[in-house]
């Protein structure tokens, strides 16, 4: 009961800024600078139509999922076989591996974000899809082979010798027997790469100026220089929310069995 | 021959040794088994047959092909793991067919051979399910018709049956009997249960810290076995193993198992012909006597080379019992071992501490070296 109580409660405090978020993203400026908090009113979709107008919105959008999208796909694939080669074959010092890439999850990207703002001014990689693409390909990867291994380590290697003696090679058994085995995992580790590219702000303001900036970025910019526009900011929350919201639901079926994965044999 | 292992060595790291020296002729269409206890390297004899583990060195041939080199997929074995290994996202149906698939069998093919593997091994409904919907019988079912479909040179079994329950398991034990009986394909069979290499083999392989100590049918390791661990491992209740000496008498030798003091009476058998005996061979003259149960005979009353003994008390196990003997003061007689064992009738009762006296069946008992454990020759 008492437990009960304190989950909804503390669901509600979660949920809370969200739904202000998207109240706020329907008002008039007139009502949200109300003094008393105002729950009923007629929307507006005045906030959407400015965020697309003024701030080009919808390329940045395009942006957002292009590089959301194509840094989760590689990600994926390297990570699974890099993790492969990790957890079934012989690689020399291959436990020493594992433990250094998780380290590099370690190091503040703040650290290296101007380093690498020279470095692609240079290359021409500065703004561009590639640029950024590639450095959340670097950032996610160990986390992703981390997460992998984890769940392949889990798989029986009877399975993997059942599969070489019925005649498949190193590619067929992780695409036909591991891959379908550890999906759960597989679900989690895109999620977590999607949302942390989804959301990353430092590496995108930092190494994108028109081309090819980002949702967050852009949503930074709404803080100007004698108001802020929480108009736009609820309607640019709202749009960002939308994307994980899809991919969780999609994904959600796995996650559950693969939070679990691990525990239970 | 099907298979030939000459000389095969494992070692794993630098220093420990899996198997060691095995040389080993199966026939076309043997079943054959490896036995020992665990740990004693017939899972990684089994496992570089199948090529899933690299020798260290020696040579392994398949139908006079030595495959020595030849990585597992591309040497036409079939094995039926211990933990099954299914596929447990595919079907039945998938499991079944994968390595047809892979091999690039015509579809209508493949789908004949499942229905007939199926039909065989009674999977008929269970096509569409995957593995975790069913029953325990039915998985080790898939995997041995996993196995089967394939129509292999060579049929490896990790431990089949282990994790079976008991009656399970002794009907799948005839199943696979009538199987190779009626498909006669060469199986080699990984056991450490030895009333299953028994039943099931045309001959058997003994294994003890990676070395093979004997191969023979059935019947001849367990009446003539070649190493007191082998004598031991082989019938249960196990064999009794007895301390005694052999002593020259004229051009022959005469064994006997002294009672517990001197003139107290003792077992004594004459040595016609001593194949493997000479005076030198005989150092101290200690020799270990082993003895089945069902070759100790009680009786009620004393007479000269009979062992006398006390009976602890009568073990019945239905069509037999076997009675629980203590020789009094038989440190000197016994050997390591407190109790003898001995078959009696299912309806044979003694009175506890009932006082008997043992003899052996005829000539029905082995000889060992107590150093070496090695059997010493007596006919």
């Amino acid at each position: 009961m008492i437990a009960g109580a304190l989950t909804a409660g503390l669901v509600l405090l979660w949920l809370f800024p969200i739904y202000w978020i998207f109240l706020t993203s329907f008002k008039t400026p007139l009502l949200i600078n109300e003094k008393t908090p105002v729950f009923w009113f007629t929307p507006t979709l005045e906030n959407y139509r400015h965020l697309f107008r003024e701030f080009r919105f919808a390329h940045v959008l395009q942006n957002s999922l292009i590089i959301t999208v194509t840094t989760t796909l590689v990600v994926i694939v390297l990570a699974l076989l890099a993790a492969y080669a990790l957890g079934r074959m012989d690689v020399p010092g291959g436990k020493n591996i594992a433990l250094w890439m998780l380290s590099l999850r370690f190091m503040p990207p703040i650290a290296i974000v101007l380093p690498f703002f020279i470095a692609w001014q240079r290359t021409g990689l500065i703004d561009t899809y590639p640029g950024l693409i590639l450095i959340y390909i670097a950032f996610n990867l160990p986390f992703a082979i981390w997460l992998l291994r984890g769940f392949l380590v889990e798989v029986p290697r009877d399975l993997d010798e059942a599969a070489t003696l019925d005649g498949l090679r190193h590619i067929a058994i992780l695409r036909r027997i591991i891959l379908p085995v550890i999906a759960p995992g597989v679900a989690v580790t895109a999620i977590f790469t999607f949302m942390f590219t989804w959301n990353e702000y430092l590496m995108a303001l930092v190494l994108t100026s028109r081309n090819a900036s980002t949702v967050p970025v852009t949503v930074s910019k709404f803080i100007q220089a004698y108001s802020i526009l929480w108009g736009d900011v609820g309607a640019a929350a709202t749009i960002e929310l939308l994307p994980v919201l899809v991919v969780v639901f999609l994904l959600q079926r796995h996650i559950m069995r693969g939070i679990t994965l691990g525990a239970v044999k | 021959m099907t298979i030939a292992l000459s000389n095969v060595t494992k070692i794993y790291g630098s220093q420990t040794v899996a198997v060691r020296g095995v040389n080993l002729e199966i026939q076309d269409g043997e079943f054959f088994t490896l036995l020992g206890p665990s740990g004693c390297g017939k899972t990684t004899t089994l496992r570089m047959i199948a090529g899933l583990e690299a020798v260290t060195s020696g040579t392994i041939a398949l139908r006079g092909r030595d495959v020595t080199d030849v990585p597992a997929r591309d040497r036409d074995v079939a094995m039926v793991f211990q933990s099954y290994a299914l596929y447990p996202h595919m079907t039945v149906r998938d499991n079944l067919g994968l390595n047809l698939q892979v091999r690039k069998l015509p579809r209508k093919e493949i789908a004949e051979r499942i229905e007939g593997v199926a039909r065989m091994l009674q999977l008929d409904g269970l096509l569409e399910r995957k593995p975790g919907q069913l029953s325990g019988g039915q998985r080790q079912r898939v995997a041995l018709g996993r196995a089967l479909i394939r129509r292999p040179n060579v049929f490896l079994m990790d431990e089949p049956l282990s994790n079976l329950d008991l009656k399970l398991r002794e009907e799948t034990r005839t199943e696979l009997k009538k199987l190779h009986e009626s498909l006669g394909i060469t199986t080699i069979y990984v056991t450490h249960d030895q009333s299953e290499a028994l039943v099931l083999s045309d001959r058997i392989g003994i294994m003890k810290d990676g070395e093979l100590l004997q191969v023979g049918g059935p019947h001849e390791v367990y009446a003539r076995p070649a190493d007191v661990f082998v004598a031991r491992f082989i019938g249960s209740p196990s064999i009794n193993i007895l301390s005694g000496r052999i002593r020259p008498n004229g051009s022959d030798f005469v064994v006997e198992v002294p009672g517990p003091s001197e003139g107290a009476g003792g077992l004594e058998r004459r040595l016609n012909s001593a194949a493997g005996i000479t005076r030198s061979s005989l150092s101290n003259g200690q020799v270990s006597v082993g003895v089945r149960p069902e070759d100790l005979i009680i009786y009620g009353d004393p007479a000269p080379g009979r062992l006398r003994a006390q009976v602890e008390f009568v073990q019945p196990m239905g069509a037999t019992s076997f009675a629980v003997l203590h020789v009094p003061g038989g440190e000197r007689t016994v050997h390591d071992r407190e109790h003898l064992m001995a078959t009696i009738g299912p309806e044979e009762t003694f009175g506890r501490d009932a006082a008997v006296w043992l003899d052996i069946r005829g000539d029905r008992y082995s000889l060992f070296d107590p150093e070496s454990g090695k059997a010493i020759a007596k006919d």
